[in-house]
């Protein structure tokens, strides 16, 4: 994700420094002319803003506040946009931190994948103070076409747990759909072209209808970063009290896909969980 | 044998004093001074700190909330690492994550400690009565030398294999309490809205192969709406949380226990926190027009 974004950003005339845990990553855009920094600190030393798309709550964290961490290099007016998915506790917890030394936050979240972030369609929900927002609006822009304000900061988290877990349960729907029509023998192409044209029509019927219609469950995202996020919003659910029944059953299901080794083919797999037993040879007792 | 006691509360304070009551050099300490008294006054030492309740004993014993306080008592600033002599054993009866104790007792055993986990079922009547069910992770040289101890608190003790195991039977065990529950609360909210009497219904089955100790006990406190604790709604919300949590870590499908851990969320979120588990009954007949 957080290459196609950066390429973006240079585009649009930006000057851009990088610095990335495994160096080969920033090669490419060291290559369309980005200053390549050792540390997440000598980073925030040279830039106005920082933008992280990293993978979990404990990246962000070391990332932000470890050694030689962003936290250690920004001046007083600095500003940190995190636009991984995390926990939305993680991102108050760093925003407080930031604010004892002047520094800004803003967790902004995106929807919209590998695709969103190739065309630069992104939708942006962001959490944090509305002045740090309308700062880093311009950059913003290069990267997606929507940016809402959701809230202080973590409330762009929030917003991307229910984006996650509508999408997760909207895909094991249509896993079930299709399973369904499989299990009559039906055409899924023609199941899914029908259903597009009526109330059952959604963004996951066209796009993971598609891939599962045609049996093309390389990734896209991968299924066990949805797994992972999962495990954050059940656990911010049970904090609240907040019933997720049908979420639960979902989660189960990508336990289930782990289990059978589909961590890293796209979440479309979830149609796998529901065939009836593995092929010889894979199965892992 | 010289024995310590690290958590005074609801279960650890009758524990305790089981173990004093047995005859057995007992020291004791507690996070809040006053939860020390009743055992003081029954004879018990008292401890200034965990790491001194372990400089005096051979076996220590833990009961408390949850994984960030085993941590805490074993290796935290004053723990029992830091009083430890040579051969102590330390025996942890709280509930926590069968990956929480296995990664505690690795820690421990590079400081000389052998920890045992041994996680309780029977709830504070069990613990009154010394009749608790006790399973164990660790090393059987180390069972063997705390189970005339294990004998004062529970009636019976199983070694059910290395560090962790405890954890995972009290996990398994927390699976079919907790949905055998919402089964007996759904079977019964099923009779009521059909016009037939639960106690009816649970008198018939006591004898056929529905038969199980919580429609027997559970089922009895549904009747009589007696909601009051035993066990706290929101303990077996924390619980359910452990076995969900392993269940994403190990990639095992739950249905059943997700879909109760769920129905725990809604009692805590609604206020039934506080209320025995069979509390579950009143959410059930809430959400079917009651």
């Amino acid at each position: 994700m957080g290459r196609p974004m950066a390429g973006h950003l240079l585009a649009a005339g930006h000057a851009l420094a990088v610095w990335a845990r495994r160096p080969e990553s920033a090669a490419p855009l060291a290559a369309l002319g980005a200053q390549v920094c050792a540390t997440p600190a000598a980073l925030a030393q040279s830039c106005e803003v920082v933008i992280s798309v990293v993978t979990a709550s404990a990246d962000v964290e070391a990332l932000a506040l470890g050694p030689q961490g962003l936290i250690e290099g920004f001046a007083p007016g600095g500003i940190h946009v995190d636009m991984s998915t995390i926990a939305p506790g993680t991102a108050r917890k760093v925003a407080a931190r930031y604010a004892e030394r002047g520094i800004g936050w803003l967790d902004a979240p995106v929807s919209g994948g590998e695709i969103g972030a190739r065309d630069a369609t992104l939708a942006i929900m962001a959490g944090g103070e509305a002045a740090v927002l309308a700062r880093v609006q311009p950059l913003l822009a290069c990267l997606g076409k929507t940016v809402v304000h959701i809230g202080p900061a973590g409330a762009g988290q929030v917003a991307k747990a229910c984006n996650q877990m509508i999408m997760v349960n909207a895909i094991q729907a249509c896993a079930e759909a299709m399973r369904l029509a499989g299990a009559h023998g039906v055409d899924l192409h023609k199941v899914r072209e029908a259903l597009l044209g009526g109330s059952a029509a959604s963004r996951v019927l066209d796009v993971m209808g598609d891939r599962m219609a045609r049996r093309d469950f390389a990734a896209g995202i991968q299924s066990r970063l949805h797994h992972k996020d999962f495990a954050i919003l059940m656990e911010e659910a049970r904090q609240l009290g907040a019933p997720l029944p049908v979420a639960a059953q979902t989660w189960q299901q990508l336990n289930a896909l782990m289990a059978m080794g589909g961590g890293r083919d796209d979440t479309a797999s979830l149609l796998r969980v529901l065939e009836p037993g593995p092929p010889p040879g894979t199965d892992k007792g | 044998m010289k024995v310590g006691f690290i958590g005074l509360g609801i279960m650890g304070r009758p524990m305790a004093l089981n173990i004093l009551k047995g005859g057995f050099d007992l020291t004791v300490w507690a996070r809040r001074a006053e939860s020390m008294a009743p055992l003081l006054e029954a004879g018990a030492k008292g401890a200034a700190s965990a790491a001194e309740v372990a400089a005096g004993c051979d076996v220590v014993f833990s009961m408390v909330a949850d994984a960030a306080d085993v941590e805490q008592v074993a290796l935290g600033v004053g723990g029992v690492a830091e009083g430890a002599r040579a051969g102590l054993i330390y025996v942890d009866m709280s509930t926590i994550a069968p990956a929480a104790a296995q990664s505690i007792s690795a820690r421990l055993l590079e400081q000389g400690v052998t920890m045992l986990d041994a996680p309780v079922s029977g709830g504070e009547v069990g613990a009154i009565s010394g009749g608790l069910t006790i399973m164990v992770g660790g090393d059987a040289d180390a069972f063997a030398r705390v189970e005339p101890l294990f004998a004062r608190m529970g009636k019976a003790a199983t070694l059910i294999g290395g560090p962790g195991a405890g954890q995972v039977a009290k996990a398994c065990n927390q699976i079919l309490t907790g949905v055998g529950v919402l089964a007996v609360a759904e079977a019964f909210n099923f009779a009521r809205k059909s016009g037939v009497d639960a106690g009816k219904v649970r008198e018939a089955l006591l004898g056929g192969f529905a038969y199980s100790r919580i429609l027997e006990n559970h089922g009895q406190r549904m009747l009589d709406r007696n909601f009051k604790p035993g066990f706290k709604a929101w303990m077996h919300q924390k619980d359910m949380n452990i076995v969900m949590q392993e269940a994403h870590r190990l990639g095992l499908m739950l249905p059943s226990s997700a879909a109760t851990a769920q129905l725990f969320n809604a009692m805590v979120g609604s206020g039934l926190g506080e209320e025995d588990s069979v509390a579950a009954l009143k959410l059930l007949e809430s959400l079917s027009g009651e």
